[in-house]
């Protein structure tokens, strides 16, 4: 192995580690008496540069958790997951995971999927852009060929499920000034996150409508998706729904 | 500086001003305020998404000023290959944007099968030059323009380097054809952090390869009664660069300026009162010049 890629290797290696870096490298290092605190720099670096990215996605946990612990759960994220895009505008895909997995967090069972949920904002965010499907490309279809239909739904949304209130707790927290307080009894909830076009919406939906988009992501032809979730939920109205929806960006042009 | 794409289109050159680097919490002051400014800089790895609002805001941006692209994720320095898809993601916004300039670091971040994003020292050796030459080239000819090479912050020295960073530095533009952005906040925290000689460090430059000039803050921290300078491009340009600042141009000329603040943003006037400081010496040293040509 060539000296740079021996070099590279044993930096990269010391700057995840919370250990001391191993005497290799630092015998590689010119010595003032500083070469550890010098090299602590790069290593400190690299933790807040990455950690502060976490930050910036996930503001609301950070809320929830307090400043301290998110910086001791993120230094441990950055160790355990380090950046393996080129950019940093979507780092942060296995935290909720990650928070899931801690055992000490079983005290806030709703934060992995609060966590989720702002992932799921930022995916949004930074997602294709698409044109919304106009009237005109479904003008003159007979009733049985709209229902033959495979509507693209547009590359930002997402759907996403929780046994919690998670939507409440992410928007009462948006802001630092409050101190409202959500009983977790107001039970589950079922959200659409979707761009259409410059802001990132976020929906909550009933069962129906849930059920009805989750099949479309699946390539069901819009027949195919009424009938299924018209088994499991008879009151969803399709009619309603496309009224709604269809038009509104949801959707993208075929 | 000048060069002319494939498509024999010229990209807006940035001008010898002062700038700013473009931040999202900014994105609505620029548009509204349209403020008097010479061009914006930005790291296009924050615009390599598939789509979304921060390329529609650098859009309409871009329809007003110049901009240079700034790039962070390239690892010119590193001992893995450059990789494609990056290059081609830079490539395609190259074509979009049409910056004036296109830069990157005397550094590496890939070293293994992640990144480190924060920008790690290189070891100043002929076999790391060699390789620093390869992958500037590799940028230059798939992007079909030059690009500038920054000179590094450094917190430490590696022990097998065979020659002073300035003449790394010097010898990786000139062997690649790559001109300099001279980061003089940068010269002087590593100069102050190694004990270097601030005045050996700018001699080794030459004049005609300066492309860009950055300025930015840098935070001091005290390790076992030493002082160490940290830049972390989190505060206003201090006293001490300032005026190395305007050393460095009256020796040296003009050149397009820009004030990199990228941690504890401040509201849009403080920067821009940073980018108005650089305009005023920019403005001193110009009106010298032309006093000179006058009587001398």
């Amino acid at each position: 192995m060539s000296l740079l890629a021996e070099l590279q290797k044993s930096f990269c290696d010391a700057l995840r580690t919370a250990e001391a870096p191993d005497g290799a490298l630092l015998a590689m290092l010119q010595d003032d008496d500083l070469a550890l605190q010098r090299f602590q720099v790069y290593r400190n670096n690299f933790i807040v540069l990455n950690g502060d990215a976490l930050a910036d996605m996930f503001p609301v946990v950070k809320r929830l958790v307090g400043e301290e612990a998110f910086r001791v759960l993120a230094t441990a994220y950055v160790r355990q997951h380090p950046p393996r895009d080129r950019t940093l505008l979507l780092y942060g895909d296995l935290f909720a995971d990650f928070l899931q997995a801690i055992p000490e967090l079983s005290e806030l069972p709703y934060l992995s999927d609060v966590a989720r949920l702002e992932f799921a904002w930022t995916a949004a965010y930074h997602a294709a852009d698409a044109h919304p499907l106009q009237p005109d490309q479904l003008q003159d279809l007979s009733e049985e060929a709209f229902a033959g239909l495979q509507l693209r739904l547009h590359p930002s949304l997402q759907l996403l499920a929780s046994d919690f209130p998670i939507h409440r707790i992410w928007s009462v927290n948006q802001s630092d000034d409050t101190d409202e307080l959500i009983s977790l009894d107001e039970g589950a909830c079922r959200l659409i996150v979707v761009r259409p076009d410059n802001e990132v919406q976020v929906r909550v939906v009933p069962q129906g409508e849930f059920e009805f988009v989750k099949r479309l992501l699946a390539s069901a032809t819009i027949g195919e998706a009424f009938e299924a979730t018209s088994q499991t939920d008879p009151q969803f109205d399709l009619g309603q729904f496309f009224s709604r929806h269809l038009f509104d960006g949801t959707f993208c042009a075929m | 500086m000048e060069t002319i794409h494939k498509s024999g289109r010229k990209p807006t050159p940035v001008p010898i001003r002062a700038g700013a680097g473009l931040k999202p919490q900014h994105y609505q002051s620029v548009i509204e305020d349209q403020p008097d400014i010479g061009w914006f800089e930005i790291h296009p790895e924050n615009y390599m998404g598939r789509g979304g609002p921060p390329l529609r805001y650098l859009e309409k941006i871009r329809q007003d000023y110049p901009i240079s692209l700034h790039s962070v994720g390239t690892s010119l320095g590193s001992h893995l290959p450059l990789d494609r898809q990056h290059l081609q993601q830079l490539k395609r916004l190259v074509d979009r944007f049409e910056p004036g300039l296109v830069s990157e670091h005397l550094s590496w971040s890939h070293g293994y099968e992640w990144y480190t994003h924060d920008l790690m020292p290189l070891v100043y050796t002929e076999e790391s030059l060699q390789l620093m030459v390869e992958h500037i080239d590799q940028v230059q000819e798939h992007l079909q323009r030059q690009i500038l090479i920054e000179n590094p912050s450094s917190y430490l020295q590696f022990k097998a380097s065979e020659m002073p960073e300035q003449v790394f530095y010097v010898e990786a533009a000139k062997r690649s054809g790559a001109g300099l952005l001279v980061d003089v906040n940068n010269v002087f925290v590593s100069c102050t952090n190694h004990g270097w000689n601030i005045d050996d460090y700018l001699s080794a430059i030459p004049i005609s390869l300066i492309g860009e000039i950055h300025l930015s803050g840098h935070s001091v921290q005290q390790v076992e009664g030493r002082t160490l300078r940290i830049d972390d491009h989190g505060s206003p340009v201090c006293s001490e660069v300032w005026t190395l600042y305007q050393q460095f141009i009256s020796r040296f000329g003009l050149a397009p300026t820009l004030i990199e603040w990228d941690s504890n943003i401040p509201e849009f006037p403080q920067l821009l009162e940073e980018v108005s400081g650089a305009q005023s010496l920019m403005d001193g040293v110009a009106e010298t010049e032309v006093r000179n040509v006058v009587t001398g």
